[in-house]
């Protein structure tokens, strides 16, 4: 469990830093588009594959810092104790299951993309199979972290 | 059977209330119960849930999306930079001889910065930084002075190119395109630009009514202190940030930005003045990507949980039974009032991005069947998603700003207090209702009525396309 709290956490770090490349990609399409009238598609097509990858890890990144929105009105008031159980119970019967099922629905689809190194349809650009790869990965770390909480759950805010 | 969807609606409430889980692992979770209970039941196939993964591969590529972190990353800058504090200094110098110039400035700097941060969620962060201490050091009652951060908070929503708007637009543009196979209009199909322009005279209106309230309940206030005044480079910060993010608005709502070009230059002009001020140093830089992507993924994890339970609501039908009730009721007026109604019922339990993603993808198409105005429908939309915000206990500015401000103002105290905003989001609805004509539309009209389809038809086309769109993908 030890390490592969590791591992989701080390994905979630390296995720982070994709913000400031995926900003500058997709404000450059502007002059790209407008001033040199050439490179755009391409600068889009490379922020669509950085989106994916982390909006993939995101998720995760919001589970361990427990900023999912809900509504807190009743629940509040239950005991720390009781919203352990609550949030172990919906790991190992919605969060796992759900990614499980996602993981097995789409590996066949995602290989197939990597094996072709399919392209974006519209541009044909290469790399459209790391936005395949990314909804695979975006289910691999929610059923890694459903496990983590309900095995190995904590109380405090990880990062 | 074909009800199953609005049961599902009530447990994701009620579930929602009662567990205090996550809203997205609360979507998930009633879809898998009520898909299990339909496959037993035999009304449901098995092989449904084929179709998530490239419902989700659909979300990572969807290019209005890539705005998300972005309007994020603005928001966490906002709130880690000193920037907000300079804006709200100047717009208070510059407002001093109204002799309310705290309360203004407030809405100055939220209707600046709060469709920049693009979230309802940010713009309480800051505003519950920067204006509430500022209030409360001016006298005003504390019912009023949060009162007056939740509607502040909300002005965003509105003002294009706000990530609610931008959301709310591609969420319309969808059922505007499902409403198209039906038949039941000619024309071209709603973009998030016609939503852009449709909401700023509603926007213009809401925010001259919120100064003449604020103005007026700021009457009694105790007599403000002098601040010090800004200093020059403060004044140059103040003016050129004032002027880029009008500049970017202005772009957008002309047309000649993206929302997302626009998104990606303020959120990249922001990270250069603050690594140029040393706002960053210290670990703030950390801080902020990973408070980024964190705020991003609780958004986009509510998208994919979305997606999940509009597959299994329209499983059951619920959306040909939803368009039937439409098609029945006796005139597009009574159909807009249900409509409207299911709405606002809706969003005094579920926050703003909830209502995009589950309700407004299962009401707005057979709405929009019926009443092919889009703009107009989306911006009877936006008022009352932006009126859901400030009506307490549930409206999520107020939840929001209570646990930001750790407030112990009363529930029936603060609804007192936001009454008139209350109000005037009333009336500014009514106003649009009554008066289509005041919306700014593009030359080209969206849609107009094609009475050449009768309803039964148009009904019969829409469910045969969206029986197309359920199957799995091969």
């Amino acid at each position: 469990m030890r390490v592969l709290d590791r591992c989701v956490a080390a994905a979630v770090s390296g995720a982070a830093v994709l913000v400031l490349p995926l900003a500058f990609l997709l404000f450059v399409q502007w002059p790209l588009r407008e001033v040199v009238q050439a490179g755009s598609r391409q600068a889009n097509d490379l922020g669509q594959v950085l989106f994916a990858l982390y909006a993939a890890v995101a998720v995760t990144a919001a589970t361990r810092g427990k900023v999912h929105l809900a509504a807190d009105l009743v629940a509040h008031r239950y005991s720390p104790r009781w919203r352990g159980i609550l949030t172990r119970a919906s790991a190992l019967l919605i969060a796992a299951p759900a990614s499980a099922y996602t993981l097995y629905a789409a590996g066949p689809l995602t290989w197939q993309s990597i094996l072709q190194l399919e392209r974006f349809p519209e541009t044909f650009n290469p790399g459209y199979f790391l936005v395949r790869v990314a909804a695979f990965v975006l289910a691999a770390l929610v059923l890694a972290q459903a496990l983590l909480d309900a095995f190995a759950p904590r109380q405090a805010p990880r990062p | 059977m074909e009800t199953g969807g609005l049961w599902m609606l009530a447990a994701v409430g009620l579930a929602m209330l009662a567990t205090g889980l996550p809203a997205w692992i609360v979507l998930v979770g009633v879809s898998l119960a009520f898909t299990a209970g339909g496959i037993a039941a035999g009304a449901l196939d098995a092989s449904l849930f084929a179709a998530i993964p490239g419902r989700i591969v659909g979300l990572l590529e969807n290019d209005l999306l890539q705005a998300l972190p972005l309007y994020v990353l603005m928001g966490v800058l906002i709130n880690r930079t000193p920037l907000a504090d300079t804006l709200f200094r100047a717009a208070r110098a510059a407002l001093r001889s109204t002799g309310r110039a705290v309360p203004l400035a407030g809405i100055a700097l939220a209707v600046l910065l709060a469709p920049m941060s693009g979230s309802v969620g940010a713009s309480v962060a800051m505003l519950s930084r920067t204006l509430h201490p500022r209030l409360a050091a001016e006298g005003m009652a504390e019912e009023r002075n949060v009162a007056l951060v939740c509607v502040a908070s909300t002005l965003g929503v509105v003002v294009p190119p706000s990530l609610v708007l931008i959301l709310l637009g591609d969420a319309m543009m969808r059922a505007h395109t499902e409403a198209s196979h039906t038949g039941a209009f000619a024309g071209r199909i709603l973009n998030t630009q016609d939503v852009f322009h449709a909401a700023l005279v509603p926007a213009a209106v809401f925010l001259l009514l919120c100064i003449a309230i604020t103005a007026w309940q700021s009457r009694r206030t105790p007599r403000e202190e002098r601040a010090t005044p800004p200093a020059r480079v403060e004044w140059i910060t103040a003016i050129a940030a004032a002027a880029l993010i009008v500049g970017l608005l202005a772009g957008v709502a002309l047309g000649y930005l993206y929302a997302v070009e626009a998104a990606a230059a303020g959120g990249l002009a922001l990270a250069i003045h603050a690594l140029a001020t040393g706002a960053l140093r210290g670990g703030v830089l950390g801080t902020v990507l990973r408070e980024t992507l964190a705020l991003s993924g609780s958004l986009f994890a509510l998208l994919v949980a979305a997606t999940v339970f509009t597959l299994v609501q329209r499983a059951f039908g619920t959306d040909r039974w939803l368009a039937g009730v439409f098609a029945s009721t006796g005139s597009a007026a009574a159909a807009l009032g249900t409509g409207l109604a299911t709405i606002a019922l809706c969003a005094l339990v579920l926050d703003a991005f909830e209502m995009i993603f589950v309700v407004v993808p299962l009401v707005a198409p057979a709405l929009l069947a019926r009443v092919p105005d889009a703009p107009w429908v989306a911006v009877l939309v936006l008022l009352i998603l932006q009126a859901s915000f400030v009506i307490p206990p549930f409206g999520y500015a107020v939840m929001m700003a209570r646990s930001r401000i750790g407030s112990a103002v009363g529930t029936r105290a603060l609804a007192r207090a936001l009454l008139p905003f209350v109000a005037a989001q009333l009336a500014v609805l009514a106003l649009v209702a009554a008066f289509p004509a005041m919306l700014w539309r593009d030359p080209a009209p969206a849609a107009t009525d094609a009475p050449a389809k009768g309803d039964e038809d148009a009904l019969r086309r829409m469910l045969e396309q969206r029986d197309e769109e359920q199957a799995p993908e091969k």
